[in-house]
Protein backbone atom coordinates (compact mmCIF):
# COMPACT_ATOMS: atom_id res chain seq x y z
CA UNK A 1 0.00 0.00 0.00
CA UNK A 2 2.96 2.31 1.14
CA UNK A 3 5.69 1.16 -1.84
CA UNK A 4 6.86 4.41 -2.16
CA UNK A 5 7.15 5.45 1.66
CA UNK A 6 9.41 2.01 2.69
CA UNK A 7 9.69 3.32 6.13
CA UNK A 8 5.37 3.65 6.65
CA UNK A 9 5.14 0.27 5.00
CA UNK A 10 7.60 -1.33 7.44
CA UNK A 11 5.74 0.41 10.25
CA UNK A 12 1.85 -1.05 9.15
CA UNK A 13 3.70 -4.23 8.03
CA UNK A 14 5.02 -4.79 11.98
CA UNK A 15 1.34 -3.02 13.25
CA UNK A 16 -0.09 -5.74 11.47
CA UNK A 17 2.12 -8.57 11.87
CA UNK A 18 0.13 -10.74 14.34
CA UNK A 19 -2.69 -10.77 11.84
CA UNK A 20 -0.51 -11.52 8.70
CA UNK A 21 0.93 -14.24 10.34
CA UNK A 22 -2.44 -15.54 11.42
CA UNK A 23 -3.86 -15.42 8.05
CA UNK A 24 -0.95 -17.18 6.12
CA UNK A 25 0.40 -19.52 8.81
CA UNK A 26 -3.01 -20.51 10.60
CA UNK A 27 -5.57 -20.59 7.66
CA UNK A 28 -2.88 -20.83 5.22
CA UNK A 29 -4.24 -17.69 2.65
CA UNK A 30 -2.54 -16.58 -0.40
CA UNK A 31 -1.27 -12.92 -1.00
CA UNK A 32 -3.14 -13.54 -4.05
CA UNK A 33 -6.00 -14.50 -2.58
CA UNK A 34 -6.15 -11.65 -0.46
CA UNK A 35 -5.37 -9.65 -3.65
CA UNK A 36 -8.92 -10.92 -5.34
CA UNK A 37 -10.88 -11.08 -1.97
CA UNK A 38 -9.67 -7.43 -1.77
CA UNK A 39 -10.78 -7.02 -4.81
CA UNK A 40 -14.33 -8.62 -4.72
CA UNK A 41 -15.22 -6.63 -1.34
CA UNK A 42 -14.19 -3.38 -3.58
CA UNK A 43 -16.70 -4.54 -6.29
CA UNK A 44 -19.13 -4.77 -3.10
CA UNK A 45 -18.63 -1.26 -2.04
CA UNK A 46 -18.68 0.03 -5.83
CA UNK A 47 -22.68 -1.83 -6.22
CA UNK A 48 -23.45 -0.37 -2.52
CA UNK A 49 -22.15 3.43 -4.00
CA UNK A 50 -24.57 3.24 -6.85
CA UNK A 51 -26.89 2.29 -5.27
CA UNK A 52 -26.36 5.53 -3.68
CA UNK A 53 -25.42 4.56 0.17
CA UNK A 54 -22.41 6.52 -0.18
CA UNK A 55 -21.07 6.01 4.02
CA UNK A 56 -22.03 2.10 3.76
CA UNK A 57 -20.18 2.20 0.08
CA UNK A 58 -17.00 4.12 1.52
CA UNK A 59 -16.99 1.91 4.44
CA UNK A 60 -16.31 -1.14 2.59
CA UNK A 61 -13.86 0.45 0.30
CA UNK A 62 -11.90 0.92 3.44
CA UNK A 63 -12.20 -2.84 4.18
CA UNK A 64 -10.74 -3.58 0.84
CA UNK A 65 -8.13 -1.22 1.20
CA UNK A 66 -6.85 -2.74 4.53
CA UNK A 67 -7.45 -6.20 2.57
CA UNK A 68 -5.09 -4.73 -0.01
CA UNK A 69 -2.70 -3.95 2.59
CA UNK A 70 -2.07 -7.25 3.75
CA UNK A 71 -1.43 -9.18 0.19
CA UNK A 72 1.75 -7.57 0.42
CA UNK A 73 2.50 -7.76 4.00
CA UNK A 74 1.81 -11.74 3.59
CA UNK A 75 3.91 -12.02 -0.14
CA UNK A 76 7.15 -10.43 2.29
CA UNK A 77 5.79 -12.70 5.22
CA UNK A 78 6.24 -16.04 2.81
CA UNK A 79 8.96 -14.75 0.70
CA UNK A 80 6.95 -15.29 -1.95
CA UNK A 81 6.82 -11.65 -3.00
CA UNK A 82 7.97 -11.31 -6.72
CA UNK A 83 7.04 -8.87 -9.73
CA UNK A 84 4.15 -10.65 -11.25
CA UNK A 85 2.65 -10.62 -7.59
CA UNK A 86 3.07 -6.65 -7.52
CA UNK A 87 2.14 -6.16 -11.32
CA UNK A 88 -1.02 -8.17 -10.55
CA UNK A 89 -1.69 -5.80 -7.25
CA UNK A 90 -1.14 -3.10 -9.17
CA UNK A 91 -3.65 -4.19 -11.57
CA UNK A 92 -6.20 -5.16 -9.71
CA UNK A 93 -5.94 -1.66 -7.55
CA UNK A 94 -6.62 -0.04 -11.37
CA UNK A 95 -9.49 -2.43 -11.99
CA UNK A 96 -10.80 -1.69 -8.24
CA UNK A 97 -10.60 2.16 -8.95
CA UNK A 98 -12.66 1.96 -11.92
CA UNK A 99 -15.09 0.03 -10.28
CA UNK A 100 -15.28 2.75 -7.55
CA UNK A 101 -15.49 5.49 -9.79
CA UNK A 102 -18.30 3.72 -12.38
CA UNK A 103 -20.28 3.53 -8.81
CA UNK A 104 -19.75 6.96 -7.96
CA UNK A 105 -21.10 7.53 -11.81
CA UNK A 106 -23.96 5.62 -11.27
CA UNK A 107 -24.63 7.56 -8.32
CA UNK A 108 -24.80 10.30 -10.02
CA UNK A 109 -21.86 11.77 -7.55
CA UNK A 110 -19.67 12.77 -10.60
CA UNK A 111 -19.93 13.03 -14.29
CA UNK A 112 -18.41 10.43 -16.68
CA UNK A 113 -16.40 12.59 -18.46
CA UNK A 114 -14.74 13.69 -14.97
CA UNK A 115 -14.22 10.09 -13.76
CA UNK A 116 -12.99 8.93 -17.28
CA UNK A 117 -10.74 11.58 -17.28
CA UNK A 118 -9.07 10.77 -13.69
CA UNK A 119 -8.88 7.63 -14.31
CA UNK A 120 -7.12 7.88 -17.45
CA UNK A 121 -4.52 9.86 -15.68
CA UNK A 122 -4.11 7.25 -12.86
CA UNK A 123 -3.31 4.73 -16.02
CA UNK A 124 -0.88 6.93 -17.66
CA UNK A 125 0.55 7.74 -14.34
CA UNK A 126 0.61 3.76 -13.55
CA UNK A 127 2.19 3.09 -16.64
CA UNK A 128 5.73 5.00 -16.04
CA UNK A 129 5.53 4.70 -12.18
CA UNK A 130 7.65 1.72 -12.01
CA UNK A 131 10.56 3.43 -14.10
CA UNK A 132 9.89 6.95 -12.25
CA UNK A 133 9.67 5.54 -9.02
CA UNK A 134 7.37 8.53 -8.87
CA UNK A 135 3.47 8.05 -7.51
CA UNK A 136 2.02 10.44 -5.59
CA UNK A 137 -0.86 8.05 -4.09
CA UNK A 138 -3.50 10.39 -4.75
CA UNK A 139 -6.24 7.88 -5.80
CA UNK A 140 -9.23 6.12 -3.62
CA UNK A 141 -8.16 7.94 -0.88
CA UNK A 142 -9.23 11.24 -1.52
CA UNK A 143 -12.77 9.85 -2.18
CA UNK A 144 -12.86 9.79 1.59
CA UNK A 145 -12.88 13.16 2.01
CA UNK A 146 -16.48 13.06 -0.12
CA UNK A 147 -18.43 13.89 2.84
CA UNK A 148 -16.95 17.20 3.34
CA UNK A 149 -15.92 18.05 -0.31
CA UNK A 150 -18.21 18.36 -3.65
CA UNK A 151 -16.85 15.06 -5.68
CA UNK A 152 -16.51 16.94 -8.83
CA UNK A 153 -13.65 18.66 -7.01
CA UNK A 154 -12.11 15.15 -5.55
CA UNK A 155 -12.32 13.80 -9.18
CA UNK A 156 -10.47 16.90 -10.36
CA UNK A 157 -8.02 16.79 -7.81
CA UNK A 158 -7.21 13.09 -8.57
CA UNK A 159 -6.62 13.79 -12.66
CA UNK A 160 -4.87 17.35 -12.00
CA UNK A 161 -2.30 14.85 -9.40
CA UNK A 162 -2.06 11.99 -11.43
CA UNK A 163 -1.90 13.79 -14.48
CA UNK A 164 0.99 16.53 -13.15
CA UNK A 165 2.90 13.63 -11.44
CA UNK A 166 2.63 11.28 -15.03
CA UNK A 167 4.00 14.66 -16.92
CA UNK A 168 7.12 14.67 -13.78
CA UNK A 169 7.47 11.03 -13.98
CA UNK A 170 7.95 11.39 -17.95
CA UNK A 171 10.48 13.83 -17.10
CA UNK A 172 12.51 11.73 -14.47
CA UNK A 173 12.58 9.17 -17.21
CA UNK A 174 14.02 11.58 -19.86
CA UNK A 175 16.75 12.43 -17.49
CA UNK A 176 17.32 8.77 -16.31
CA UNK A 177 18.03 8.36 -20.64
CA UNK A 178 19.71 11.29 -21.10
CA UNK A 179 22.33 10.36 -18.25
CA UNK A 180 22.50 6.98 -20.23
CA UNK A 181 23.53 9.17 -23.44
CA UNK A 182 25.84 11.23 -22.18
CA UNK A 183 28.02 8.44 -20.36
CA UNK A 184 27.74 6.44 -23.62
CA UNK A 185 29.26 10.15 -25.73
CA UNK A 186 30.39 9.85 -29.05
CA UNK A 187 29.18 11.06 -32.31
CA UNK A 188 26.26 13.49 -31.10
CA UNK A 189 24.24 12.85 -33.84
CA UNK A 190 23.83 9.20 -33.35
CA UNK A 191 23.83 9.26 -29.23
CA UNK A 192 20.01 8.95 -29.28
CA UNK A 193 19.60 5.70 -31.69
CA UNK A 194 22.82 4.28 -29.94
CA UNK A 195 21.59 4.80 -25.87
CA UNK A 196 18.57 2.98 -27.25
CA UNK A 197 19.52 0.21 -28.61
CA UNK A 198 22.11 -0.18 -25.44
CA UNK A 199 18.73 0.17 -23.36
CA UNK A 200 16.71 -2.32 -25.77
CA UNK A 201 19.75 -4.88 -24.89
CA UNK A 202 19.45 -4.16 -20.97
CA UNK A 203 16.13 -5.25 -20.76
CA UNK A 204 16.04 -8.31 -22.80
CA UNK A 205 16.05 -11.47 -20.70
CA UNK A 206 18.50 -13.61 -20.72
CA UNK A 207 18.90 -16.52 -23.22
CA UNK A 208 17.85 -19.90 -21.07
CA UNK A 209 20.99 -22.29 -20.07
CA UNK A 210 20.97 -24.91 -22.88
CA UNK A 211 20.93 -28.63 -21.56
CA UNK A 212 23.97 -31.08 -22.39
CA UNK B 1 13.49 25.22 -35.05
CA UNK B 2 14.58 27.98 -33.05
CA UNK B 3 12.13 29.80 -30.31
CA UNK B 4 11.65 32.70 -32.84
CA UNK B 5 10.41 30.88 -35.57
CA UNK B 6 8.22 29.13 -32.13
CA UNK B 7 6.89 32.01 -31.24
CA UNK B 8 6.31 33.41 -34.88
CA UNK B 9 4.19 30.18 -35.66
CA UNK B 10 2.27 30.78 -32.17
CA UNK B 11 1.78 34.62 -32.83
CA UNK B 12 0.15 34.07 -36.69
CA UNK B 13 -2.46 31.16 -35.20
CA UNK B 14 -3.27 33.30 -32.33
CA UNK B 15 -4.12 36.49 -34.47
CA UNK B 16 -5.82 33.81 -37.70
CA UNK B 17 -8.48 32.23 -34.68
CA UNK B 18 -9.12 35.33 -33.23
CA UNK B 19 -7.96 33.63 -29.73
CA UNK B 20 -8.44 36.13 -26.20
CA UNK B 21 -7.42 35.42 -22.71
CA UNK B 22 -6.96 32.00 -21.64
CA UNK B 23 -6.34 30.69 -25.08
CA UNK B 24 -4.37 33.24 -25.90
CA UNK B 25 -2.25 31.50 -22.61
CA UNK B 26 -2.45 27.71 -23.94
CA UNK B 27 -1.29 28.58 -26.98
CA UNK B 28 2.33 30.20 -25.85
CA UNK B 29 2.08 27.69 -23.24
CA UNK B 30 1.80 24.10 -25.88
CA UNK B 31 3.19 26.38 -29.11
CA UNK B 32 6.13 27.55 -27.42
CA UNK B 33 6.81 27.09 -23.52
CA UNK B 34 6.79 23.17 -23.79
CA UNK B 35 10.64 24.09 -25.37
CA UNK B 36 11.31 24.73 -21.37
CA UNK B 37 12.81 21.41 -21.51
CA UNK B 38 15.67 22.69 -22.72
CA UNK B 39 16.34 24.28 -19.71
CA UNK B 40 16.15 20.91 -17.57
CA UNK B 41 18.78 19.45 -20.19
CA UNK B 42 21.01 22.63 -19.74
CA UNK B 43 22.72 21.04 -16.22
CA UNK B 44 23.69 17.54 -18.11
CA UNK B 45 24.74 19.76 -21.22
CA UNK B 46 26.94 21.50 -19.46
CA UNK B 47 28.07 18.80 -17.35
CA UNK B 48 28.86 16.36 -20.63
CA UNK B 49 29.84 19.26 -23.17
CA UNK B 50 30.64 22.59 -21.18
CA UNK B 51 30.42 25.90 -22.55
CA UNK B 52 31.30 25.15 -26.25
CA UNK B 53 29.03 25.04 -28.55
CA UNK B 54 28.34 21.77 -29.40
CA UNK B 55 26.04 20.85 -32.05
CA UNK B 56 23.89 17.52 -32.10
CA UNK B 57 23.22 17.56 -28.01
CA UNK B 58 20.27 15.51 -27.52
CA UNK B 59 17.96 19.11 -25.67
CA UNK B 60 14.54 17.19 -26.27
CA UNK B 61 12.24 15.66 -23.83
CA UNK B 62 8.97 13.47 -23.74
CA UNK B 63 7.59 16.97 -22.88
CA UNK B 64 7.77 17.94 -26.76
CA UNK B 65 7.40 14.66 -28.26
CA UNK B 66 4.26 13.02 -29.65
CA UNK B 67 3.57 10.66 -26.78
CA UNK B 68 2.64 14.18 -24.53
CA UNK B 69 0.12 13.89 -26.52
CA UNK B 70 -1.32 11.34 -24.07
CA UNK B 71 -1.34 14.10 -21.59
CA UNK B 72 -2.41 16.80 -23.43
CA UNK B 73 -5.33 15.70 -25.17
CA UNK B 74 -7.12 14.63 -21.66
CA UNK B 75 -6.03 17.99 -20.43
CA UNK B 76 -7.58 19.90 -23.91
CA UNK B 77 -10.81 17.83 -22.82
CA UNK B 78 -10.93 18.63 -19.21
CA UNK B 79 -10.33 22.40 -20.08
CA UNK B 80 -12.88 22.06 -22.82
CA UNK B 81 -10.67 23.81 -25.58
CA UNK B 82 -8.41 22.07 -28.73
CA UNK B 83 -6.27 25.17 -28.16
CA UNK B 84 -3.30 23.10 -26.25
CA UNK B 85 -3.46 20.21 -28.58
CA UNK B 86 -3.48 22.29 -31.97
CA UNK B 87 -0.86 24.21 -31.21
CA UNK B 88 1.64 21.51 -29.65
CA UNK B 89 0.98 19.36 -33.06
CA UNK B 90 1.91 22.66 -34.78
CA UNK B 91 5.20 23.00 -32.96
CA UNK B 92 5.96 18.90 -33.01
CA UNK B 93 5.68 19.50 -37.08
CA UNK B 94 8.06 22.24 -36.88
CA UNK B 95 10.10 20.57 -35.03
CA UNK B 96 10.27 16.92 -36.85
CA UNK B 97 11.35 19.05 -40.02
CA UNK B 98 15.08 19.64 -38.85
CA UNK B 99 17.16 16.46 -38.98
CA UNK B 100 18.13 15.62 -35.63
CA UNK B 101 17.52 12.01 -33.70
CA UNK B 102 14.15 12.11 -32.40
CA UNK B 103 12.37 9.48 -29.72
CA UNK B 104 8.66 9.85 -30.54
CA UNK B 105 7.13 7.46 -28.30
CA UNK B 106 10.02 7.20 -25.43
CA UNK B 107 9.41 5.50 -22.31
CA UNK B 108 7.02 3.09 -24.40
CA UNK B 109 8.89 2.46 -27.88
CA UNK B 110 13.09 3.27 -28.02
CA UNK B 111 11.55 4.04 -32.30
CA UNK B 112 14.28 6.60 -33.02
CA UNK B 113 13.20 8.68 -36.17
CA UNK B 114 15.11 12.24 -37.56
CA UNK B 115 11.51 13.22 -39.00
CA UNK B 116 10.26 14.30 -42.33
CA UNK B 117 11.75 16.41 -45.48
CA UNK B 118 15.85 15.14 -44.28
CA UNK B 119 16.78 15.54 -47.85
CA UNK B 120 16.47 19.19 -47.67
CA UNK B 121 19.10 20.86 -45.53
CA UNK B 122 18.05 22.23 -41.73
CA UNK B 123 18.67 26.14 -42.85
CA UNK B 124 16.63 26.12 -46.06
CA UNK B 125 13.82 24.67 -44.43
CA UNK B 126 14.37 27.48 -41.35
CA UNK B 127 14.79 30.18 -43.53
CA UNK B 128 12.10 29.28 -45.70
CA UNK B 129 9.68 29.19 -42.80
CA UNK B 130 10.94 31.90 -41.41
CA UNK B 131 10.33 34.11 -44.20
CA UNK B 132 6.90 32.41 -44.60
CA UNK B 133 5.99 33.40 -41.10
CA UNK B 134 7.26 36.92 -40.83
CA UNK B 135 5.51 37.40 -44.53
CA UNK B 136 1.91 36.01 -42.82
CA UNK B 137 2.32 37.92 -39.44
CA UNK B 138 2.86 41.51 -41.57
CA UNK B 139 0.11 40.59 -43.95
CA UNK B 140 -2.44 39.74 -41.14
CA UNK B 141 -1.41 42.94 -39.10
CA UNK B 142 -1.68 45.19 -42.60
CA UNK B 143 -5.36 43.20 -43.93
CA UNK B 144 -6.85 43.92 -39.69
CA UNK B 145 -5.10 47.55 -39.39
Amino acid sequence: MFERLPRLDAAVDRAAGPVTRFLHRRLGITADQVTWASFGVTIVAAAVIARGHLYAGLALMAVGQALDHFDGAIARESGSASLAGARLDTAVDRLSEAAIFFGMVAAGLVSLKLALLAFTAILLLTSVSERSRLDPGCKRFVLYLGPWVAYPILFEVIFAVNLIAYVIGLLIVDIHFQRRMDALGGDLETVASRAAESEAEERQPLPAPRSA
Amino acid sequence: MTIVTHVLATTLGVKLFHLHGRSVVLAYLFGVAVDIDHFIKLPYFLRSVGLRNKRGYYWRSSLQEPVALLWIIPLSIFLGTVVPVAFFIVHLAMDYAVRYEKMPWYPYSAVVTRGWLTRIPDAVKEGVLLVVLICSNVFLVWTRR
